[in-house]
This record gives C-alpha cells, sequence and structure tokens, in this order.
C-alpha cells in the first residue's frame, strides 16, 4: 500500500447490486476495484496482487468460482499476500468450513450489516498490515545477520587460501558447487535427510574445508614443483589438523555447523573407494556432506589455474571426473553431477559474479522464505521487473502473449488483445469459444503439441499460426518459449509479428 | 409514501433493513435499483429452459440480494427454490417454490411502482 493513497480492495461478486452496496458501504475508505466471476478476479490478481489491501469474495459465480479462486491463490501463494473475507448468502457449514481451510480469513453472510462489514474489513486490512511489517521486520534481521555470518566464515576461509597463494574464489566456488550437487541429491534421494536449512548448513560449513593448511609450513604449502614423499605427508596432514582445530574449540563444539565442518575438513581427501586419507574410509562410512565437497573441491581444482597446471573446460573436468582420473565418487553423487551438467558452470558463473551480494539474496533463511513466502526485499525486485515488462510490452506493437498452466490462463498485451479482438486474458484457451473464433484451431492445437514436447534446453518454438481478424484471415509469425521452475513446465511466453 | 410504507405495504422487514443499512435514502436507492437487477429475469428463463445450474445460481443470487434489502418473504422462498435445485436438477417440487417465488417478487416490483409514482 502506497502512503496517502487509500488501499485497494478486490471485489469479486457476479451481482452488480451486491457490488453496487459493497462499494457504497466501503468507497470512502477504500479504493474498490470490481470483478463479475473469478476468471477475472485472477486477472486482476495477476497484474496487482502484490497492491491489494484485501479482497472480498463471493462463492456462487459463473466461471470460476470463489473456491476455485481460492484454490489457484494456494496454489499460486497469493493466499499469503492477500487477506479473503468471503461474502456469501450460504450458510451451509461444509461452505464456511472449505472457505477457512482454504485460507480464507472471514466470513460474511447475506445479509449483513453495514457496521459489521465496516469492522470486519478494518480489522482485517489492520491485522494483516501489522504482521506483514512483523514478518518483514525479522526477515531483514535475519538476513543481516545471516550475511554476517557467512562474511565471517568466507573472510576467515579466505586469509587460509592467502596463505596458500589461491584467489579467494575457491571458498566461494566450494560453496556454490556444494549447494547445487545437494539441491540435486536432495531430489534424488531422502537418504541423506537433506532439507533446505540442512543444505545451507553444510554449504556454509564448506567454506572451512581447508582450514587446516594454516598448520602447514610456508615452504611445503607454496613449493612450485612436486613434493618429495615426505612433503606430501606433511600436505595431507591438513585435513586432520583442521579437523582437531574444530574439536579443539573452546567453545561451540555442540554446534552443528561446526560439528558439520569438522566432518568436512577430516574427511574431504577420503575417497569413495577407501583409498584416500586420513582414515581410509569406505562408501557411506564418509559424510555426505564430506563426499560432496570432496567432489566440488576436485571439480574446482580442475577447472581453475594452478602454478602446475592450465584450467581445464568444464567439458574436459566432467570427462576426467566421470571416467575416474580423479579419484572415485558414490555413483549417485557422479549422478547429481551429469544432471546438473551445464547448470553447474552457468550457477558459478553468475553466483561468483554477485559474490556476496548475490548469495545473500539466493542461499538465505530459506525456512523463513518458504513458510513466510518470499522477503520483501525478494518481493520488490520481483515486482519492479514485472512492470518494466509491462511498460516495454505496452510500448510494443506486437503480439504478445503468456501463458500459466497452474491458472490455464492466457494473457494478451494490451496491443495484441487489440489487433486481435480478444479480451486480455482468456481462461481455458484450449476450449474457449474466443479463441475458437479468432485464432485457427489446428494451428493452436499443434503449438500447443509442440511446446508440450519441448524440453528444458530446447530453443524456442517458430510456427505460422492463422487469425481470423475483422479484416479478414491474416498469418502470423509465433514464437513461443516455454518457461520451467525446477523440472516442471510453468507457463509459456512468445510473441507474433504478422507476416506481411 | 416513504420506503417505510413502502416496506409495510409488501410485507418487508423494515427495522431490520433500517438496521442493517442504516440509512432511509441508501435502503430506497439499493430497493429501486433492485427493479433494474437482472437475476430474478435469468431465474425466469432458466427455469424455462429446464437450466438447472444457472437457475441454482440466479435463485442464489436473488437470495442474497433479497436478504440484504430484508425482503424477508422474497429471501426465503428463492432460498427455498436454491435448496430444492441444488444435486442439480430441478425437481417436481420445484414449481410450487418457483410459483412463490414468482408471486413474492411481483409484489416487491408492485411496491416499488408504488414508490416510484409517489416520489413523481
Amino acid at each position: 500500500m502506497s502512503s496517502g493513497s487509500k488501499g485497494k480492495v478486490l471485489l469479486v461478486d457476479d451481482s452488480f447490486m451486491n457490488r453496487a452496496l459493497m462499494c457504497d458501504i466501503l468507497g470512502d475508505e477504500y479504493e474498490v476495484i470490481e470483478a463479475e466471476n473469478g476468471v477475472e478476479a485472477m486477472s486482476v490478481l495477476a497484474r496487482m496482487h502484490s497492491d491489494l489491501t484485501l479482497m472480498l469474495l463471493d462463492i456462487v459465480m459463473p466461471e470460476m468460482d470463489g473456491f476455485e479462486v481460492l484454490a489457484a491463490m494456494n496454489k499460486s501463494g497469493w493466499i499469503e499476500e492477500v487477506p479473503v473475507i468471503i461474502i456469501s448468502s450460504e450458510d451451509s457449514y461444509t461452505y464456511v468450513d472449505h472457505a477457512y481451510d482454504l485460507g480464507a480469513t472471514e466470513y460474511i453472510q447475506r445479509p449483513f450489516d453495514e457496521k459489521m462489514v465496516k469492522h470486519r474489513v478494518e480489522n482485517t486490512v489492520m491485522l494483516h498490515a501489522k504482521q506483514r511489517s512483523l514478518e518483514k521486520m525479522v526477515i531483514d534481521q535475519m538476513l543481516e545477520k545471516e550475511k554476517s555470518n557467512i562474511m565471517m566464515v568466507n573472510i576467515l576461509s579466505h586469509i587460509v587460501e592467502f596463505r596458500n597463494g589461491e584467489s579467494g574464489m575457491h571458498v566461494l566456488h566450494i560453496r556454490v558447487l556444494t549447494e547445487v550437487l545437494l539441491e540435486r541429491l536432495a531430489k534424488m534421494t531422502d537418504k541423506y535427510d537433506l532439507t533446505p536449512e540442512r543444505i545451507s548448513l553444510i554449504a556454509n560449513a564448506s567454506a572451512l574445508h581447508d582450514i587446516g593448511k594454516i598448520a602447514i609450513p610456508e615452504e611445503v604449502l607454496n613449493k612450485p614443483g612436486r613434493f618429495t614423499p615426505e612433503e606430501r605427508l606433511i600436505m595431507q596432514a591438513h585435513s586432520a589438523a583442521g579437523a582437531e582445530m574444530l574439536e579443539n574449540l573452546p567453545y561451540y563444539g555442540d554446534e552443528e555447523l561446526v560439528k558439520v565442518a569438522h566432518d568436512i575438513c577430516r574427511w574431504h581427501h577420503e575417497r569413495y573407494d577407501g583409498k584416500g586419507y586420513p582414515d581410509g574410509l569406505a562408501g557411506e562410512e564418509i559424510p555426505i556432506s564430506a563426499q560432496v565437497v570432496a567432489l566440488a573441491d576436485v571439480y574446482d581444482a580442475l577447472t581453475s589455474e594452478r602454478v602446475y597446471k592450465p584450467a581445464y573446460t568444464h567439458e574436459e573436468a566432467m570427462r576426467m571426473i566421470q571416467g575416474g582420473e580423479c579419484g572415485t565418487f558414490s555413483p549417485l553423487l557422479l549422478a547429481c553431477l551429469r544432471e546438473a551438467d551445464s547448470y553447474l558452470e552457468k550457477e558459478l558463473k553468475v553466483k561468483s559474479n554477485g559474490g556476496l551480494a548475490h548469495e545473500e539474496m539466493t542461499n538465505l533463511p530459506r525456512s523463513l522464505l518458504k513458510v513466510g513466502g518470499a522477503s520483501g526485499k525478494k518481493l520488490q525486485m520481483l515486482e519492479q521487473e514485472r512492470e518494466k515488462r509491462i511498460i516495454l510490452s505496452r510500448m510494443s506493437k506486437d503480439i504478445q502473449f503468456e501463458y500459466e498452466y497452474a491458472f490455464e490462463l492466457l494473457t494478451f498485451n494490451e496491443n495484441g488483445a487489440r489487433i486481435l479482438g480478444l479480451p486480455e486474458t482468456v481462461s481455458r484457451p484450449r476450449t474457449s469459444e474466443n479463441m475458437r473464433k479468432t485464432v485457427n484451431f489446428d494451428d493452436l492445437h499443434e503449438l500447443i503439441d509442440r511446446l508440450q514436447a519441448v524440453g528444458q534446453q530446447d530453443p524456442p518454438v517458430e510456427m505460422t499460426v492463422r487469425a481470423n481478424l475483422p479484416e479478414g484471415e491474416r498469418k502470423f509469425n509465433v514464437i513461443a518459449q516455454s518457461l520451467w521452475t525446477d523440472d516442471e513446465r510453468t507457463g509459456v511466453i512468445g510473441i507474433a509479428t504478422p507476416i506481411e | 409514501m416513504t420506503i417505510r410504507e413502502c416496506y409495510e405495504q409488501m410485507g418487508a422487514d423494515y427495522e431490520d433493513v433500517k438496521r442493517r443499512l442504516a440509512s432511509d435514502e441508501r435502503i430506497e436507492k439499493f430497493f429501486l435499483m433492485f427493479t433494474r437487477d437482472p437475476s430474478y429475469n435469468e431465474l425466469v428463463s432458466a427455469m424455462e429452459a429446464g437450466d438447472a445450474a444457472t437457475a441454482f445460481r440466479m435463485a442464489h443470487t436473488l437470495k442474497g440480494v433479497a436478504g440484504n434489502l430484508s425482503l424477508s418473504e422474497l429471501g426465503k422462498a428463492s432460498s427455498e427454490l436454491c435448496e430444492s435445485m441444488r444435486a442439480g436438477s430441478i425437481p417436481p417440487e420445484a414449481a410450487e417454490l418457483y410459483a412463490r417465488v414468482k408471486e413474492c417478487y411481483e409484489r416487491a416490483m408492485a411496491a416499488a411502482e408504488a414508490l416510484k409514482q409517489g416520489r413523481q
């Protein structure tokens, strides 16, 4: 809500009388935006959910009823952002219960009192605003704290590396690689109990993996040529030394971070076949945290330049690791690495360039972000991106469109809707009568089928689509790209230009 | 004719609507707006076409609108009609309930007409 202006209330009801009465009651205090059914409501929500103070929702409506709207809001997470008051003349308990189950804040029964409506609306708005500002305060504080933590750990590890004559990037790389690998691993199996919190913790602890090197004499540590067998032994002592330092900490011994860091320090040079050091652990005897960091360490060593070797490319490194040239790893982990493949390289570049600032955005109190929706900062950024896109699409002369699988909602830019003579939002376009009249249905279905068939890495789909416009049949060149969240197809974005 | 007299004429609950909507102007404004509300006419066409889903929805809307204006008889009649069709079909007894809705609605329209006449 911007300061000074009235709060915006979305009023969804199919009866104009009902809407008129509610506007009459609330119009002085709020800016009321009206929607005649669920589909219209969804389109308003898609446009301005973060701007809405409250939503008043009828249940029995044509097109898409109130329950369907609530369900869709749950799916998209908007239910956490916009408090909903149901207004219905329905008095059966099953309806009321169902509405509450789906996340409605209040249920007002018709016929209602003016006073009661005003009070409930006001209370709901106030309570929600308070809760939001508290949430934001907590998240901001957590972010700030977490950022200092990560900074301290990174600075400390950087000092260790500095002595080693390496760039500080290694620590950051290990953190990113560890995180990416663990995320893949968590999807593949649940035998390691890798919660998002646990993954964050291991990634954070990974920065400490080489602290034992501080105990290695400098002339050995930075010796340019080959090690003698004695020197090799001294070098190898760094893993046990690091673990020992952590064991001897006079404090924090019981902290999970210290325990995980200990395991990583001690065992990140073990091998899956039991031929590593210092303890010769084999297979799953090696804690998963250490297994993952070991793999990340090898990958980063291969792809970075060292005094004694050039930097290998991602492809070369992948081939060498998978071929068993650089140690042995659990088959499951190697599968994770294959799965992550080019994503790994990309992620490494993006996150390392952004350094801490980026880390802070992505990595942080996941548990909070998950429970409380995205953080305020992140939301603001998203909102800004959205605005930019809307402005660009207004300026564009092309037909731009967006489709969301979850709600089966097709949205055109203003200009596109005007050219096609379609509303800006079309629900269930596959079966929509409006679409059938305007867009050649064979072409539309071909486009849909082709989009369903492409994978995440494939180029956009391009084809000619015929449309019946007021001035006659026109052909459009359509370029459309599937949008993905993780491995799930979530939407389509595209552009259609008339063929002269 | 005052809005109160109008309510008394059609046997609707003036005290109740006054308590809930607070001002006479508002009650009158929305009662007159009700004469232009399409839900009754849409209910009639749906009943005639045997379209149970739409008839249910329209009876439901009518119940809500009548309720908010304390047109108690019409509200009760449309609620009963609405409930009879909840299962998705129009049962035989709906005919009688529908007739009752019609009677209440016409009474309300007559009262509204009288109120309008008095205003001119």
